[in-house]
């Protein structure tokens, strides 16, 4: 959109009652390989409903087109975009500007910690997902034909290949985004740490197979010096985690499933 | 101090004090290495001190003397402080981390330093009492 | 003599699902991409593994490629998709009117779609309004966009393509009138280079028009814009759909723990960073209502609006533009060689898509391979970051 024509929709927001836009000032990390990192202020305006991920895509639109910053789908399912926001992991893109107007200072946008920095709020998330992939969690998990308690009517697959009833599946929980290395003070301390997302996984994928193999070798790797036992329960991955994984508990109840296999009780 | 930046790289446990972040689990999680370090140091001091008693009573007598200053008692309370952080934090970390209230940890928390609380205040008129 | 090299300006869908195809027919392939994979439209899309339902009364073309699409890529990423079915309800005497065009629509494009009694709609769904006078369920489902695209990129990887994303094309290289390469700015780097191809493949959707002006040529694509509310909570097992002809706000696709309504349609000269209207928010909730009413209660998580690359057409509306495909060979339409466009299309459709200008471009290239995108598995995602 021209200037002109901007500044006469951010006029038009501001007369109607329903619309509103917010003039707002991001401190924005900057940092590419070699040069000194630092912060860099943006102005923008953005719309009543934005998020913080669309004011990011603001800067990025209006003021500088070398931010790098990784987005996609905008509403918390790829999870690429996470970041930090005043010195918190999350989401940009479900994180509501209007949230963070309070004393109307600039928001600080950061890189995750405890990764590689490439560049920007860019950071090298191969270690995540090859921790995700060594876990070998499966994105989708069969459901029970329910939705807030009420039970329904099984679904009759459309598939055409078979007509007989199958299960519901959904994506898991799970969205890859990092947050939880992010935030867990282990990980800053040893990057040879498994990692909250990768506990949780082994969790998830314990949960989804009764073959004694696969249950053996995803216990054997949780069973690590760098497994759970590494965990020291600071529990900032279950409290930032935007999808509500609870890594945390994860650890706890691989810890006891550990312990039944070791023991032999719990069966 | 910029903890994000690359630099940082090699003492990235720094990270741990940007304070921003803190929730409770992270600040129960901070003052457990901190107490510990204290404690720790605090073992190695006693041993120190205990072996002054090889000096005889000339070099322990002003030490007991010392000991009974209200600046020294005041160490004694802030010992016993970091012993019912630590030692009252532990039983929490050890229950949740075998599976038992996982769920409660927070509440679990403040009610166990509820608890340190009260010891501390009685410790403490103990001390300067006698 | 080593395969020709192909550069690929793009990872959306069709970029990402191109490199796969090229990559399996033995080419030698790069990817640019400006920004993170899936960033442009792909990322910002409904998520719907489209049966074909929604089109199939409006636009058989399109439905036809729905279905035979949606049923290949259960095959080839069955792990990465969520395989729920869709509901079809009429919650009017019109759109029940409807229901028998709607039938027909779909037996015509062979989408396999059963009426089911309202009661037991009702207790698959029990969120749906429950004033429906008709229900068909059609197998529509959901897919990860990020992850679809990265599936591909992995496995073209492995056959040796090299993807480069926060990678943008600063201008096209001619070898007289022809396209020989690119030049490219590295964000990571801050280093320009040039990219030499035997052949271009604009894969860069809404974008289209605007790379293809490098070459001084025209490709009749037309930035749509669409709106999506997400809502924090999930209320459906299958995608909900409303039975009548593609309208605002009537179809709700449930992913993970997310609803998303949409959507609008509505033209747009610049696809980056589209300014999204109140009013439109305020359309797409009250429509969504109409067919669940429960989504009241939701929180809403986040507002998006994208461009789509539909192929334009002279005096149609924008919601009615068709939803297929069109590979451009720009040597026979303007005497440009060496750039291929492809564009319009869905991001179910990607790979069929990808078949089609991977076709064009073997032929102009003189290669004879065969597409086997069709039987391939695609390995995991995470395979990208290896």
């Amino acid at each position: 959109m021209q200037g002109g024509t901007r500044k006469k929709f951010v006029q038009l927001a501001r007369c109607a009652n329903t619309l509103m836009a917010f003039d707002i000032t991001l401190r924005m990390f900057r940092y590419r390989p070699g040069q000194a990192a630092h912060f860099e202020t943006y102005a923008v305006t953005v719309p009543d409903a934005a998020n913080v991920l669309d004011a990011i895509e603001q800067v990025w639109d209006k003021h500088d087109r070398d931010l790098m910053f990784r987005h996609a789908c905008h509403h918390a399912s790829c999870g690429t975009c996470a970041v930090r926001v005043n010195g918190r992991e999350v989401l940009p893109c479900i994180a509501p500007v209007k949230n963070y107007l309070d004393g109307a200072k600039a928001l600080t946008i950061e890189p995750l910690r405890n990764f590689s920095m490439v560049g920007d709020l860019l950071v090298d998330v191969a270690p995540l997902l090859q921790r995700q992939e060594t876990a070998g969690l499966v994105i989708t998990r069969p459901v029970e034909n329910h939705l807030d308690g009420k039970p329904i009517a099984s679904a009759q697959g459309l598939d055409p290949e078979s007509v007989e009833t199958v299960p519901f599946n959904r994506f898991e929980d799970c969205i890859e985004c990092g947050i939880c290395l992010s935030a867990c003070p282990t990980m800053a301390a040893s990057t040879k740490f498994f990692g909250p997302a990768g506990l949780a996984a082994l969790k998830s994928q314990l949960d989804k197979t009764t073959d004694p193999t696969e249950r053996a070798r995803l216990l054997d790797l949780a069973d690590d010096e760098q497994g759970v036992w590494r965990c020291h329960s600071a529990w900032e991955c279950t409290e930032t985690c935007p999808q509500n994984v609870r890594p945390a508990e994860a650890i706890m109840a691989l810890r006891q499933a550990i312990l039944a296999r070791k023991f032999g009780f719990g069966k | 101090m910029n903890l994000s930046l690359p630099e940082n790289k090699k003492i990235r446990f720094l990270r741990w004090f940007d304070f921003r972040s803190w929730r409770l689990g992270m600040l129960a999680y901070i003052l457990n290495r901190v107490t510990a370090i204290g404690l720790v140091l605090y073992l190695y001091i006693h041993l120190a001190v205990l072996s002054m008693l090889t000096g005889g009573p000339a070099q322990w007598d002003p030490f007991v003397a010392l000991a009974r200053s209200p600046m020294f008692l005041a160490l004694d309370v802030l010992l016993l402080a970091g012993m019912l952080i630590h030692g009252l934090n532990g039983v929490r970390v050890a229950l949740t981390g075998f599976g038992i209230g996982v769920r409660a940890q927070k509440p679990m928390f403040v009610a166990l330093m509820l608890v340190g609380a009260v010891l501390l205040l009685a410790g403490a008129l103990k001390i300067f009492m006698e | 003599m080593s395969a020709p090299h192909v550069l690929i300006i793009g990872a959306g869908s069709t970029g990402s699902a191109t490199a796969h195809d090229l990559a399996l027919r033995g080419l030698r392939v790069t990817v640019v991409e400006r920004g993170e994979i899936a960033s442009g439209t792909t990322g910002r899309n409904h998520c719907l593994l489209h049966s074909g339902g929604r089109y199939c009364v409006n636009d058989q073309e399109g439905a036809i490629e729905c279905i035979e699409e949606n049923l290949i890529l259960r095959r080839i990423m069955p792990h990465a998709l969520e395989m729920n079915d869709g509901l079809f309800v009429a919650l009017d005497d019109e759109d029940y009117a409807f229901k028998e065009k709607f039938l027909a629509g779909c037996a015509a494009c062979h989408i396999p779609a059963r009426e089911i009694p309202v009661q037991q709609a009702l207790q698959i769904e029990p969120f749906l309004n429950p004033q429906i006078k008709a229900a068909v369920q059609v197998p529509d489902g959901v897919f990860e966009p990020w992850r679809f695209c990265t599936s591909f990129l992995a496995t073209a990887k492995k056959n040796g393509a090299t993807i480069r994303n926060f990678t943008q094309v600063n201008d096209l290289v001619f070898q007289g009138r022809a396209v020989a390469g690119a030049q490219v700015f590295d964000h990571r780097t801050g280093k320009t280079e040039i990219i030499g191809a035997d052949l271009v493949v604009n894969a860069t959707g809404a974008w289209a028009g605007m790379l293809a002006a490098m070459a001084k040529v025209d490709v009749p694509v037309a930035p749509t814009a669409g709106v999506m509310v997400a809502i924090g909570k999930r209320f459906n097992n299958m995608v909900v759909n409303r039975m009548h002809l593609p309208h605002d706000g009537d179809i709700v696709v449930p992913i993970r723990n997310t609803s998303i309504i949409g959507t609008t349609s509505w033209r747009v000269t610049k696809p980056d960073a589209i300014e999204i209207p109140q009013d439109q928010i305020d359309k797409m909730m009250q429509a969504g209502q109409l067919l669940m009413p429960i989504l009241k209660a939701g929180v809403q998580r986040g507002v998006m609006a994208v461009a789509r690359p539909l192929i334009a057409s002279a005096n149609v509306d924008a919601r009615d533009f068709s939803r297929t495909f069109e590979a451009f060979n720009h040597r026979k339409q303007s005497g440009v060689a060496g750039l291929i466009t492809i564009s319009g299309g869905k991001t179910t459709t990607a790979r069929g898509m990808a078949e089609k200008v991977s076709d064009v471009v073997c032929a102009e290239l003189g290669v004879s391979a065969e597409c086997k995108t069709k039987t391939t598995p695609l390995i995991s995602y995470r395979d990208f970051y290896v």
